[in-house]
């Protein structure tokens, strides 16, 4: 009797700290019963519960939302409260991606029925679309609060999966299933990458933990006390490779346009934020267990990984906004600006957490302030385009796409002009939108901990990126609409044309909040006070990180 | 301190004897048959199905596309029953009425849950209809 409840102790120690866990996880949970909720929807055979999809999902998020910003810090990861942050910026940006995705997948076929008053289930796929969007976001904050290796590797395959039929879904044409293709195979090489990267990172600490309570075995308080090693530090940058395809850095940017041009200008938008929060998300966890030290400058990274990131966002930035420069299609063009954005992004990883006192010093909040203004701009300029649409062959209407579409759109229509122009300008940088803030806050990061050869490259992107985010603005602002601009009209889609719209209107508003959401990312990215007792040995850590890794 | 578990390379030398002694058995295998084995040709030999059947037609038949959604749902229950059978064996070791068991029960039943949604699923997407 006696030994059989040993046994079963043993066997289930690990089930108290599960039950802990869920307490972290109601935003997840809420978004994953709406994805089964929103899935059985998608295939009634009322087609006012079909419409219902978007709602359930609306509100779902905005559930999620509340319930995020009142998880409990997570005390044992290195940063407390990002996860909780995060999770509320990534229901604010479905919420409008909700909005925007509205009608991409079913509207041939909801015509279609409408006309025959048939309703074939194994035809529609709007249930699914759906659904796999909020998949999508409940990976994206399962990632943000990952302490394990498992855990990051579903949470990131869980936010990649669904965008892979996201993309093939969301348009009629050949383009969308070869984006879908494309990007599949290429994904799956990618996590391939960093999943051998976890492995290693296993071997070298023997333990799947990335971050434990103090006094228990995790992969950052064995490398806190071994150091990295020759495979710890193959791992580990196998790793951030792996993760750079989700924030398309280079090396592994190449499927970014092709994708983004592929999929429907709604799927695009999605794509441009969700894959990229998560990988910073999980980038971020993956440098905290070497160490970010909260106190020591920029040489606080392993030289090595320094090195690696330093490249990287160096080649992102110039590769991106040359790219985008030789670009026809604003599709194309948007897609080369966001790899540029990842570089200016990689700056305030490389940056990291600055010295614990100035909050302008701090890289890793310039990041998560970057990628909340990125969200807004990004899906402002993404939505103008799927806005609008003219009849195309075949009776199928076409998105907007190329410069000569919207030219001349202020004239023809103020609203998303400007929202195209202010959208467009806010991921210039330009002053007093959101998107100079977020680029400031970026450069004092990046000065403050010594960066300068760097810095100077982002100013240098920044004037190249002036001139492909100024042709969009002239498109739409000082061009005069031709016969071919005119043939397009707004979409059926009330909601694209809000979601379009509220993102313009952040982008100015939100300026005014600007102070205080820095603040709040600062604290998002706040050093845990038992994690910052536990690494004050990493000063001791750069002595004995000779190869091999010296033991105690 | 934390305690810590450093591994060395040498930890690993099960692993690279084992991964030797499988590419020696394959490599092994393949020259001693073309070494020692008979080798013999002929028509029939080299027919589709050498032990005898005639070929007939194209193996690029058609075929109706339900067979892939009944696989599939297949898939998704045998894999439910792999999961379910090490669950079943161990289950019995938890003392009856404990927090554990509770938990690990309810963990099983969320599982069992998300088949059920499955099946909602499949069954209002059309894929038990045969017409």
């Amino acid at each position: 009797m006696m030994s059989l409840a040993t046994q079963g102790m043993v066997l289930f120690a690990d089930a108290h700290p599960m039950v802990e866990k869920i307490t972290h996880l109601h935003a997840e949970i809420v978004l994953f019963i709406a994805t089964v909720v929103v899935m059985v929807l998608g295939l009634s055979h009322n087609a006012g519960m079909r419409r219902l999809c978007g709602g359930v999902s609306v509100v779902a998020l905005i559930v999620a939302g509340v319930l995020g910003a009142m998880t409990p810090d997570m005390a044992h990861m290195p940063m407390p409260g990002m996860s909780g942050f995060l999770k509320v910026v990534i229901a604010a940006v479905g919420v409008l991606l909700v909005l925007l995705i509205e009608g991409t997948v079913d509207r041939a076929y909801e015509n279609t029925v409408r006309k025959t008053g048939v309703f074939d289930g194994l035809r529609s796929t709007r249930g699914e679309f759906y659904a796999f969007m909020l998949f999508s976001l409940t990976g994206l904050m399962l990632t943000t609060g990952a302490d394990d290796l498992i855990w990051l590797f579903l949470a990131l395959e869980l936010t990649s999966l669904p965008t892979y039929v996201m993309v093939s879904i969301s348009t009629s044409r050949a383009r969308g299933q070869e984006a879908g293709v494309k990007y599949f195979f290429l994904g799956a090489m990618g996590a391939a990458m960093f999943l051998y990267g976890f492995a290693l990172l296993y071997g070298a600490s023997g333990t799947t933990v990335l971050f434990a309570p103090a006094g228990e075995v995790s992969i950052a308080s064995v490398f806190a006390s071994n150091g990295l090693g020759a495979m710890g530090m193959l791992g580990l940058v196998m790793a951030i490779i792996g993760v750079s395809f989700k924030i398309a850095a280079v090396p592994m940017h190449f499927y970014t346009a092709d994708v983004y041009e592929g999929a429907a200008s709604s799927v695009s938008a999605f794509l441009a934020f969700v894959p990229k929060l998560a990988g910073f998300a999980a980038l971020i966890l993956l440098l905290s267990t070497v160490g970010w030290t909260h106190g020591e400058l920029h040489d606080s990274l392993p030289d090595a990984v320094r090195i690696v990131l330093w490249v990287m966002a160096a080649m992102t930035m110039t590769v991106g906004n040359v790219l985008a420069i030789l670009q026809k299609s604003v599709k194309r063009m948007l897609a080369y600006s966001s790899i540029a954005h990842s570089g200016y992004m990689l700056v305030g990883l490389i940056a990291g957490p600055g010295n614990g006192g100035l909050l302008a010093g701090n890289g890793l909040a310039a990041v998560l302030f970057y990628m909340l203004c990125y969200g807004f701009m990004n899906l402002g300029a993404f939505g103008v385009l799927a806005s609008l649409e003219r009849a195309g062959m075949g009776g199928e209407s076409e998105e907007a796409e190329t410069f000569a579409d919207i030219r001349g759109l202020c004239a023809t229509n103020p609203l998303l002009g400007w929202t195209m122009v202010l959208c467009a300008l806010s991921l210039l940088g330009f002053p007093p939108l959101l998107g100079f803030f977020g680029k400031l806050f970026l450069f004092t990061s990046a000065i403050s901990a010594g960066e300068i050869l760097l810095v100077v490259v982002m100013g240098i992107n920044s004037a190249i990126a002036a001139f492909y985010y100024l042709r969009l603005v002239i498109a739409s602002f000082i061009d005069e609409p031709t016969a071919e601009s005119r043939a397009f009209g707004v979409t059926a889609f009330g909601s694209r044309v809000a979601a379009s719209a509220i993102s313009a209107a952040s982008v100015v508003v939100l300026v005014l909040a600007a102070s205080w959401l820095m603040g709040k990312t600062g604290d998002a990215v706040a050093p845990s006070p038992t994690q910052q007792v536990d690494l004050t040995a990493v000063d001791g850590i750069h002595a004995t990180i000779a190869p091999g890794g010296a033991e105690e | 301190m934390p305690t810590t578990l450093a591994l060395e390379l040498i930890d690993y030398l099960p692993i690279t004897i084992l991964v030797m002694m499988a590419a020696t058995f394959a490599i092994a295998n393949l020259v001693l048959t073309m070494i020692i084995g008979p080798s013999r040709t002929g028509r029939t030999k080299e027919s589709t199905y050498e032990s005898g059947m005639n070929p007939i037609g194209t193996a690029r038949k058609r075929f109706n596309v339900r067979f892939y959604i009944i696989a599939m749902t297949f898939l998704l229950f045998d894999v439910e029953i792999v999961f379910l059978y090490p669950w079943a064996a161990t289950f019995t070791n938890t003392s009856t009425g404990s927090e554990n068991a509770s938990i690990y029960l309810a963990r099983v039943l969320f599982f069992m849950a998300t088949t059920v949604i499955a099946y909602i699923y499949g069954y209002r997407k059309g894929v038990f209809k045969f017409d």
